[in-house]
């Protein structure tokens, strides 16, 4: 099926030089550890924990609405540390998930409720089901779809996931429209 | 993408009869046939653990039974256990006053290491397994109880193979021996040295037979506490536990061990008929590179639904479907009926001619580089019968429609389309790039009985030119074909009469 326009009110989203599309009505705490690699969508009501570690973001990233990203971090002897999160390209992240990924890489598709626990790795081309928990530490791997609660590798994806996700993602900001007064 | 979430709603029929989305199919290059996961050879090519990506060559993940020697999994849940550090204890007891003037000398530096769950809190220190003073490795292995009978079965099997082995190799050379080896030099030098090293073939065999498994028909009484004891249920295992290491299946959950994590595999795809791949990933684990990728997504064109007008029987309904094309090539597309037979075509100058594409491959050399002795036979099966019947009439274009290469490029391009294609109006709504969007006409069938809110199907087959670009003897220049396929849409569920 080919994707249905979307259309957002023009006065809520700012749109960056480099095609960044970002809800007024979000929480980007920490703006100057916040970066957003081009063409990406923050939807309204996104937290994105820039204060407690860097997160960055590759092109194409779809941050949906009410959303959390929020950088893991780690227990020592000696009280906690955060450490950076990082997105890579064409990734999508679904309604009300909530992200503590050390690392998500590209091509990668978090469905709506999911949960990933906290310092995960989420490698190129995977695939996290909606209402999907991923356990804390879990390194998901290359063309699998994990889904459940706790999140366990269910089907192998496709070889063509690539190409499948580079077209939904760009469909997706290409569809992303202001709405015509 | 909607591929990896979407039902499917248009569906590709497989050379091999199933119906498939066009994210699962392969398109052999060789026989210029659609294959899917049913009827390729799915090839094992590396194995690697999920969590720590360490991959191994196949006769050490043989020795090591398929499993990660540095990773664990929970018993309980079956996650990733993570190792923990924590300070050590301190001793109590034996002999205080050296302990005292042990720890005063050089304060405890010293940390254990115990296997936690974060997901379900499990950790090895329930299971009692005492904490081990490195990080890594220095888990007590689980033994099998049978393991000894396990072992002089595999043994006695592995005398049987190597006497299979032998057997067959005497058998191949019988015939040459027959009229010139061995009249001429009794026995030749290979033999001889093949033959030395090997235990005397004959009846000496008796003895290495393992004893065999006898059936007894006595059984365990059970203990009669069985009867009066109140059952704990949170202290035995689930039957998934249980079945999850079939060689302990242990009873209460205190009985329950760290496993070693199972590793994951690369496969790789190959043709049943020439035996060429059809898709083989990079060796490493985190590569999601392809060496060979004949996916039917790069070769095939891709249609997509993009609206259908409300279905109701006897009356006709828009469909827009988007053709793309995703090849290096101009294609032309045309549309057929069902009926219409899928045998590819090429145009040469004497008129458009039948290919027969499967008898030439048989007759060249196949590209499977393994010895036949290893190779494995491959069975080619007979296509399946088509179950499907589409529930509406087509109404089909008759005019070509043309679609200009992929080019990456373009999307950067804002000076707009430069092809001009003499198009039908009435058949191209939009186009763009390798892009267009057709205008169809459906209608439900009358005569059929079909409930309301019922799923629609139509089908059609769809012709599209194809450039083969392997150099084949016969053919040097790239190769200009025409082929077909059947096509299954699902348009919508059929909302009601007229």
């Amino acid at each position: 099926m080919e994707p249905q326009d979307i259309y957002y009110n023009k006065a809520e989203y700012v749109e960056t030089a480099s095609g960044n599309k970002v809800s007024r009505q979000t929480v980007l705490c920490g703006s100057q550890n916040i970066v957003l690699h081009g063409k990406v969508i923050v939807q309204s009501d996104a937290i994105i924990r820039g204060d407690l570690a860097n997160v960055r973001t590759g092109r194409y990233c779809i941050i949906s609405k009410n959303v959390v990203i929020r950088p893991p971090f780690k227990k020592f002897s000696k009280g906690v540390a955060f450490f950076p999160l990082q997105m890579g390209d064409h990734v999508f992240v679904g309604e009300r998930a909530v992200v503590n990924a050390a690392v998500v890489g590209s091509y990668v598709h978090i469905g709506k409720d999911a949960l990933i626990g906290r310092r995960c790795i989420l490698k190129d081309c995977c695939f996290i089901e909606d209402g999907a928990v991923v356990p804390p530490e879990t390194v998901v791997p290359s063309f699998t779809r994990f889904a459940g609660n706790p999140a366990t590798c269910v089907e192998d994806l496709p070889e063509c996931t690539l190409d499948l996700m580079l077209d939904y993602t760009k469909n997706y900001y290409q569809h992303f429209l202001p709405a015509r007064v | 993408m909607a591929y990896l979430f979407q039902p499917d709603y248009v569906r590709y029929v497989c050379s091999c009869g199933s119906v498939k989305p066009v994210s699962k199919i392969y398109f052999c290059r060789h026989c210029l046939k659609v294959r899917c996961g049913y009827c390729v050879c799915h090839e094992v090519d590396s194995h690697y653990c999920s969590n720590c990506m360490e991959n191994l060559p196949s006769p050490e993940v043989r020795l090591k039974k398929n499993k990660c020697s540095n990773c664990f999994e929970c018993p309980c849940c079956f996650q990733t256990l993570s190792t923990r550090a924590a300070p050590a204890p301190v001793r109590a007891g034996g002999n205080p006053s050296v302990e005292d003037t042990k720890s005063l000398a050089k304060p405890p530096p010293k940390k254990v290491y115990y296997l936690s769950c974060s997901f379900c809190r499990w950790t090895s220190r329930d299971a009692g397994i005492p904490d081990q003073f490195v990080a890594t490795g220095g888990w007590p292995e689980q033994e099998n109880p049978h393991l000894a009978r396990i072992v002089a079965l595999l043994e006695y099997h592995k005398i049987l193979a190597s006497r299979e082995r032998q057997q067959s190799e005497r058998k191949k050379f019988h015939p040459k021996r027959t009229y010139m080896q061995f009249e001429k030099f009794a026995m030749s030098s290979v033999m001889v040295r093949k033959r030395a090293g090997l235990c005397p073939l004959p009846q000496s065999q008796q003895s290495d037979y393992p004893q065999p498994a006898v059936a007894s028909e006595e059984v365990e009484e059970l203990s009669p506490d069985i009867f009066t004891q109140p059952l704990d249920i949170t202290k035995i295992t689930t039957l998934e536990q249980r079945l999850k290491h079939p060689d302990v299946q242990a009873e209460e959950i205190n009985q329950l061990r760290p496993q070693h994590k199972q590793f994951l595999m690369k496969r790789s795809q190959r043709c049943r008929v020439c035996e060429h791949n059809v898709c083989k990933p990079e060796y490493s684990p985190q590569s999601i590179k392809f060496k060979i990728q004949l996916a039917a997504f790069y070769h095939i064109p891709e249609v997509r639904i993009v609206t259908c007008e409300p279905l109701r029987i006897g009356q006709t309904s828009e469909l827009l479907l988007k053709l793309c094309n995703p090849t290096q090539h101009q294609t032309q597309i045309m549309l057929f009926p069902l009926s219409t037979s899928i045998t590819p075509t090429t145009v040469t100058a004497a008129g458009t001619k039948e290919v027969d594409r499967e008898n030439m491959q048989l007759g060249c050399e196949s590209p499977n580089l393994l010895p036949s002795l290893v190779r494995q036979i491959t069975v080619t099966e007979d296509p399946k019968p088509l179950k499907l019947s589409p529930q509406a009439e087509i109404i089909l274009p008759e005019s070509i429609l043309i679609l200009p290469p992929r080019d990456d490029a373009a999307e950067y391009d804002d000076t707009g389309d430069t092809h001009n294609f003499q198009d039908d109006p009435k058949l191209v709504v939009w186009r763009k790039g390798n892009k267009a969007v057709i205008r169809l006409l459906v209608k439900p069938n009358e005569d059929e009985q079909i409930e309301e809110g019922k799923e629609i199907t139509v089908g059609f087959v769809m012709q599209y030119g194809y450039v083969n670009t392997i150099a084949t003897l016969e053919h040097k220049e790239p190769q200009k074909l025409d082929l077909k396929i059947k096509l299954f849409l699902s348009i919508g569920k059929l909302v009601g009469s007229t």
